[in-house]
């Protein structure tokens, strides 16, 4: 037992070896060279699309990923269409023979494992929940890439939309965040920050949900939101949007502004949370009109 | 007999305030505390406070699936008992509820529900249909046990793969949770539009279960016997097949497949009826309604979230209880 | 009523089961139908019941062709006692005679109850069954079975009794039993046919019997005319002793005969 395992250690350990020798040869001696602009990125992530396709040259990015290329979920669809679609798997991304891997900090952890043993440069991004976090890591993928004058422009665009009163007071309006299945958003999240900064209160922040954010209909009626966040893209039938049907929305006391926002805008820390902020913000207005009209 | 006869209308009406009990308690147990009383006077009242409302939308509709979809399987179980003259006969157990279910997700994942929502039932009925008459064309030829629990297994793997496959196919991100819907079944968050749409098939496919209590009791002696008693054997099998699929069709397309039910419930109750087929039926309907309503009252319960498919929790009373009757008929059967 | 049969032709597979039989039966006789295995009994004793649509033929019921018959009607009319005997669920004993009433009842219960109980009573009585009326047919023996099943054919109370190999299985205690059974359901005005496989029962209990071999008739009328040693010999394919007693006619088998010395022997 113990010698066979030492054994397959052994065989294991040897071949990873050989395995290395062959492929990272190339791939190191790029490493070293830090400072010099990559010139075939690959993204493996769909938030790392977002960004990629904005800062980087055109002809700088060899792959997005497949998502990137949808409408329903990304919002540079267009622009991602005019590169070859990838999957996030180890055997696209080689034979690209890239000099820089994006992916994100959770998503096809295997292939970026796989990725970092056989010494491909692989820049992860974090899931920034906080505005001053979105900045930073738009302000060091720019450099990365050699674009840093984008990624200031693209930091000053967010920052100005983003400037105004910086918490809301408990006379706020109130708005909840429901989702497919039932989910919300609680505190400690981008979406909570771009609620707040919409001078609106986070319901879902301040319930006790557990680990999951689940909101049953019957808290939700409890609730009594100003807002009522619908947050989906329903592009397919699913069972998780009947939630989001259900004849107690259209009933709920005090009736609700609902408002349909798409996941696509404020999934990614990019741009695209400034259409997500206006988007609350004038709902956050409407309420606050109708509140001085029936004062 | 003569007690059994004295006792059958209390037996109902046992089975009967048994019901309805949970089905109160069904209301009065959720995710918020509600004032019942209250509320109740609230939504009569036509009050539209938070309490009548989560009262009527929310948890009056999934009492009232829990009492239906559970009287279905009960019923539907004792009557493919009778008629197959095997206790391990059972929507679940044979494969007409993963049929079913097979035959909703087709119609709704293609959107076609989006069109009409009376066509979510229609297609779990026409799948029930399929998986019905495909199965009595097979018990015609005498069926054994050992076959008809291999014909289970055979249309339920069938059914689970191709509900997976249709799942996956359809471009929809929540795929992995929603096969355990169908498979496992819930009544979380269901409404009165789900109950609108099944009512009618299910209430249809009752009058034809209920109507086949008197072949089921000359079935006791056989078919040919059966037939000597006037029993019109090609009737009774149309009544069979087309109550189970529009009963159970219509209940799997909105709540997806709860299993055991069926099965449990016909078995525990046979003796309160002096094994008489045909008085099991109404008995089983009632005791199947109150076993979904105290499952779905556990699922609530038990703390977890987001909560357990019912069918898991009928799953984990139904199964050793299948498993033992195996055993049992393994025996007698050698 | 009467049930008469007309050159019914059952065939199965290729195989022809029935050969232009002719049969008729009434009540107040008891009619034994013998011959060798595979001789046609069964098949036509499920014609005569309906169970079977021949295919040529026809049946009648009190001179009406069978398909224009009600399904209650010949329910009534006609109770038909099957050979396996099986009841499916541990019924009482009760239960299982009351089954009976089944052509009696319509849809939802409302029929005759006090008709029904009368029956039932009847029937236990006649079979002797009385003292286990509430056990469960499980904890019954093999002839109290027999004799359960038996009284639910007859609280039918029907014309005619149909009964398939009823002495099959049973020690000639319990043969007797069911024979004696039968020949008082004769004597209280129905009329019963029964398919027998032992030639001395058949001789000594019924009125008339009807001989078939290969899907035809060979033989018809009082036991001693149609138990002959020469055509018992020829159609069974065994020699075989025949006798008196008490002055009923008794029939023993004896030896089987070397095969091709008869004409049709036993297969």
């Amino acid at each position: 037992m113990t010698v066979s395992r030492i054994f397959s250690a052994v065989v294991g350990c040897a071949a990873a070896g050989l395995f290395l020798g062959i492929l990272t040869g190339p791939a190191a001696s790029m490493a070293d060279d830090e400072r010099a602009a990559p010139e075939r990125v690959v993204s493996m992530n769909l938030c790392a699309d977002e960004l990629l396709l904005r800062l980087a040259d055109p002809d700088q990015i060899v792959s997005v990923t497949y998502l990137g290329q949808n409408p329903d979920q990304s919002t540079v669809a267009d622009k991602a269409a005019r590169y070859p679609a990838n999957h996030g798997l180890a055997e696209e991304i080689l034979r690209l023979s890239p000099d820089l891997v994006v992916a994100g900090r959770y998503t096809t952890r295997t292939t970026v494992d796989f990725l970092r043993r056989v010494g491909e440069p692989v820049l992860e991004l974090e899931v920034p929940t906080t505005l001053p976090e979105v900045e930073a890591q738009i302000r060091m993928l720019g450099d990365r890439l050699g674009q840093s004058e984008r990624a200031e422009a693209m930091v000053a665009e967010i920052a100005g939309a983003f400037v105004g009163p910086a918490t809301p007071d408990d006379d706020a309006p109130t708005a909840v965040v429901f989702a497919p299945n039932g989910f919300t958003v609680g505190a400690g999240s981008l979406v909570d920050t771009v609620i707040e900064a919409a001078g609106l209160r986070n319901l879902g922040a301040e319930q006790d949900l557990g680990r999951y954010r689940r909101l049953s209909l019957e808290q939700l009626a409890r609730l009594k939101p100003d807002v009522l966040i619908l947050n989906a893209e329903e592009t397919s039938p699913a069972l998780a949007y009947e939630v989001l049907h259900h004849p107690i929305l259209d009933r709920l006391p005090k009736a609700p502004l609902v408002v349909s926002l798409s996941p696509r805008l404020w999934t990614c820390a990019g741009p695209a949370l400034v259409d997500a902020l206006a988007l609350l913000r004038q709902a956050a207005e409407t309420i606050e009109t109708h509140r001085r009209a029936g004062q | 007999m003569r007690r059994a006869e004295v006792s059958y209308p209390w037996l109902l009406a046992l089975l009967g305030g048994l019901a309805l009990v949970l089905f109160a308690l069904s209301l009065a147990i959720g995710y918020a505390p509600l004032d019942l009383p209250a509320a109740g006077a609230d939504a009569l009242g036509g009050r539209e406070t938070i309490g009548a409302l989560v009262l009527v939308e929310l948890r009056l509709p999934r009492a009232l699936l829990g009492l239906l979809v559970g009287f279905t399987l009960g019923l539907s179980g004792a009557v493919m008992q009778g008629f197959l003259r095997n206790p391990l006969a059972e929507p679940g157990v044979v494969g007409v509820s993963g049929g079913a279910a097979l035959g909703a997700v087709v119609v709704f994942y293609s959107g076609l529900a989006a069109t009409s929502s009376l066509l979510l039932p229609l297609g779990g009925i026409v799948a029930a249909l399929l998986v019905g008459g495909l199965l009595f064309a097979v018990a015609g030829r005498g069926m054994s046990t050992t076959t008809l629990i291999l014909a289970g297994v055979a249309i339920n793997s069938l059914a689970g793969a191709l509900i997976s496959l249709t799942l996956n196919l359809a471009p929809n991100p929540y795929a992995a949770m929603e096969i355990m819907f169908w498979l496992m079944g819930s009544l979380a968050d269901r409404s009165f539009s789900h109950v609108w749409v099944a009512i009618a098939p299910m209430i249809v496919g009752w009058m034809l279960l209920l109507s086949t209590s008197r072949a089921l009791d000359a079935l006791s002696l056989g078919e040919e016997t059966a037939r000597t008693l006037g029993i019109g054997m090609r009737r009774v099998r149309a009544a069979v097949v087309g109550g189970v699929a529009l009963s159970v069709g219509a209940a799997t397309a909105v709540t997806g497949v709860i299993g055991f039910v069926g099965l449990v419930v016909p078995h525990l109750l046979r003796p309160f009826v002096a094994h008489r087929p045909g008085r099991l039926l109404f008995a089983s309907g009632l005791g199947g309604a109150s076993l979904t309503l105290a499952a779905d009252i556990a699922v609530r319960l038990i703390p977890s979230r987001p909560e357990l498919q019912l069918g898991v929790v009928t799953a984990i009373i139904g199964a050793p209880f299948l498993f033992s009757l195996v055993w049992r008929y393994r025996r007698l059967e050698r | 009523m009467r049930i008469e049969a007309r050159d019914i032709t059952v065939r199965l597979n290729g195989t022809t089961i029935l050969d232009r039989v002719g049969f008729a039966a009434g009540p107040g006789e008891l009619v034994g139908l013998i011959g060798p295995n595979g001789a046609g009994k069964s098949t036509l004793l499920s014609v005569l019941a309906r169970l079977r649509v021949p295919d040529a033929g026809s049946v009648l019921y009190d001179a009406v062709a069978a398909d224009n018959v009600d399904a209650r009607k010949l329910a009534q009319w006609l109770a038909f006692l099957t050979q396996s005997g099986r009841v499916e669920w541990p019924l009482t004993v009760e239960r299982v005679v009351a089954l009976g009433r089944l052509p009696y009842s319509s849809g939802f219960g409302a029929s005759d109850a006090a008709r029904d109980e009368a029956a039932i009573s009847r029937a236990m009585r006649a079979a002797e069954i009385e003292q286990f009326a509430g056990r469960s047919i499980e904890t019954l023996s093999g002839g109290e079975r027999t004799r359960v099943l038996l009284a639910r054919a007859l609280a039918v109370e029907a014309d005619m009794l149909l009964a398939d190999e009823p002495t099959a299985a049973l020690d000639p205690y319990h043969q007797l039993e069911v024979m004696e059974l039968l020949a008082r359901t004769v004597r209280d005005g129905a009329g019963v046919v029964v398919v027998l496989h032992d030639l001395s029962l058949a001789a000594r209990f019924c009125d008339r019997l009807v001989l078939l071999t290969r899907g035809r008739v060979v033989a018809e009328g009082r036991p001693d005319q149609v138990l002959t040693e020469e055509r018992i010999a020829e159609i069974y394919g065994v020699s075989s002793v025949l006798g008196a007693h008490e002055g009923q006619p008794f029939v023993v088998p004896w030896r089987r005969l070397p095969k091709g010395s008869t004409a049709g022997g036993a297969e």
